[in-house]
């Protein structure tokens, strides 16, 4: 699982206990002058260092769009609409916390939003393309027969597929906050407390909201034991 | 969750399962788990599980490792992203105060709504407005309004125009064809400037129009000639034209204006000097009528002494309306007409005319 350069940094933050702002904001020190400075310039209208910011954070933030909308045309809007939030608003970032925090804030809000609105109107979207999903296709004889390669072990690779599509479908059955908070825990590897940060909520709301998650998907794959 | 909490039942134990196997609890609980583990087989198989649903989550394939692995996605959004911030960037247009700019707004995003809207208003204004209007007060008994054009003929245009055609409905209307610079049609009643200001020209400038046209206008004025302009162009055709015709059209037009002095001295003039005998006789038949029909005729310019006239002192001793000049000057010069007028039906008429004016003055 890839993980990138800031969240490394807030995932390493989070065994100190300097509060939650601090341990998202503790970064290595000559990256952040650089993006304080580069801020600075861009709240003063310097749009060659706001451009400068998005080009050091958006991959992720795409990354992060693509795995809770798993839509590309979902994670193009969500691009779009967070980083012209952040663009209207950095006038009022008061350097409070890291700009990553103040980032991440805008883009889960966002995704958030996005997920509601397709939970509240499913009829109106279209159905979620999920990776597994797409590999797997339609199975015919080929697909049941057994595998004579001694390095491959068919029982377990059906199994495997099996499990993933049982917990794509349960992360379809999680609420937004839920499903934002599993991804951010196991594939943006945040910590719980950086997450309740970006989240705008407590260390514990998080951890109760990824315990409903897991009791959601293990529910799931109960049947598969 | 409270870090001082003892951590010894499985009932406490399990629902941390799911922070321990993340790495999301303290190192005390996590102490404490791990001595509660060594001694429970129950939450060790129940580690064991989540352990494996963790391993199972790590190993979903994302969904941006699917949809980003070339990186098109990012560069369209970046694409995107840098379009909008140009938009955002670019100095708004001051167009300042902009009256009526909601309704500009309102009708730019409906403009189905927006056609009723303005075919609904120009019904209201064209039946609505005129009552309105100050100049329509006295139109309310449902008559046409009148509304006259602003005259297109130009002298310069009268000058060169020809009379190409002259139209006349049985209604009144009249519908002049003119070949000027530019072919022109005016179609108006008699009341028409411009109808009346051609047809006044053509009657009053006979060397430049045929014989016919100006017949066709002679007859087009007739029903102005109580209009002054009009009777003034009629009065100069009956005088001075060159066709017998049009003069004897132009007094048979003024035959309802016999007794008004100028065209009484016109007729006067037609008795004497006219060459023309059916045009003497009409005009005697007119002012025989005009005897007829009015009492008692308003008196006419002085009669200039004609020191040749042959009927000078030749008059009949006892005429008729002794005391009224006019009428003694009309049976004088009906006299004259008797005795040596050249046409004998003239010299017959004018008797005839004498005897009848005789009676009526008996009567």
């Amino acid at each position: 699982m890839p993980l990138s350069r800031w969240v490394l940094a807030l995932a390493d933050s989070s065994g100190r206990t300097s509060g939650s702002a601090a341990a998202l904001a503790t970064v290595t020190s000559l990256p952040n002058l650089d993006e304080r400075a580069l801020v600075s310039q861009a709240q003063a209208g310097n749009r060659a260092a706001f451009e400068d910011l998005v080009r050091r954070y958006d991959r992720d933030v795409l990354r992060l769009a693509l795995n809770l909308m798993k839509r590309p045309e979902d994670a193009r809007d969500v691009y779009q609409e967070a980083f012209l939030k952040v663009y209207r608003n950095l006038h009022r970032f008061r350097f409070e916390c890291s700009f990553y925090t103040w980032l991440y804030r805008i883009v889960t809000n966002v995704c958030l939003d996005h997920l509601r609105r397709r939970q509240a109107r499913p009829e109106d979207q279209a159905p979620e393309i999920h990776p597994n999903r797409m590999e797997e296709g339609p199975r015919d004889f080929f697909d049941y027969q057994k595998e004579h390669r001694p390095t491959l072990d068919p029982e377990r690779s059906l199994m495997g597929k099996e499990i993933q599509s049982r917990i794509a479908l349960a992360m379809e059955r999680l609420s937004p906050r839920e499903r934002v908070v599993f991804e951010m825990k196991h594939y943006q590897g945040l910590k719980l407390r950086a997450i309740g940060d970006a989240l705008g909520t407590t260390e514990e709301t998080v951890k109760n909201s990824l315990f409903r998650a897991t009791r959601k998907l293990r529910s799931e794959l109960a049947s598969l034991r | 969750m409270s870090e001082t909490r003892k951590l010894a039942r499985c009932e406490d134990v399990a629902p941390l399962l799911v922070f321990y196997t993340c790495d999301e609890l303290t190192s005390e609980e996590r102490e404490q788990i791990v001595a509660h583990l060594a001694i429970c087989d129950g939450c060790r198989a129940q580690l064991s599980e989540e352990d494996a649903l963790q391993t199972a989550i790590d190993r979903m394939p994302q969904a941006a490792d699917q949809f980003e692995s070339s990186g098109v996605l990012l560069a369209q959004c970046r694409s995107e992203l840098s379009e909008s911030l140009d938009e955002l960037s670019a100095p708004k247009v001051n167009e300042g105060w902009q009256p009526f700019g909601f309704v500009r707004a309102w009708m730019a995003l409906r403009p189905g709504w927006s056609a009723a809207a303005l075919l609904l208003v120009g019904a209201i204004v064209g039946t609505q407005a005129f009552q309105w209007l100050p100049f329509s007060t006295g139109n309310g008994n449902g008559s046409a309004l009148k509304v006259f054009a602003a005259p297109r003929i130009t002298p310069e245009t009268l000058n060169k125009m020809e009379l190409s055609g002259i139209n006349s409905s049985p209604t009144g209307k009249i519908q002049l064809q003119l070949q000027a610079e530019q072919p022109m049609t005016l179609s108006s009643d008699e009341d028409d400037a411009d109808v009346r200001r051609v047809l006044t020209f053509v009657i009053t400038n006979s060397d430049r129009f045929d014989a016919g046209v100006r017949l066709d206008c002679v007859e087009a004025l007739r029903a102005a000639a109580s209009d002054e302009q009009a009777r003034a162009a009629l009065l100069a055709a009956a005088r001075k034209d060159q066709n017998p015709a049009v003069r004897l059209k132009a007094l048979d037009a003024l035959r309802d204006m016999a007794g008004m002095p100028a065209v009484r001295d016109v007729l006067l003039e037609t008795l004497q000097h006219d060459s023309n005998p059916g045009v003497r006789v009409e005009a005697i038949n007119l002012l025989v009528r005009a005897i007829e029909s009015g009492s008692e005729l308003p008196e006419l310019a002085p009669e200039a002494p004609d020191s040749e006239s042959p009927v000078q002192g030749t008059a009949p001793q006892a005429l008729p309306f002794p005391g009224r000049d006019t009428e003694q000057r009309i049976l004088r010069a009906l006299d004259e007409l008797r005795q040596h007028d050249s046409n004998r039906y003239v010299r017959l008429r004018s008797a005839a005319a004498l005897r009848q004016i005789a009676q009526q003055d008996m009567q």
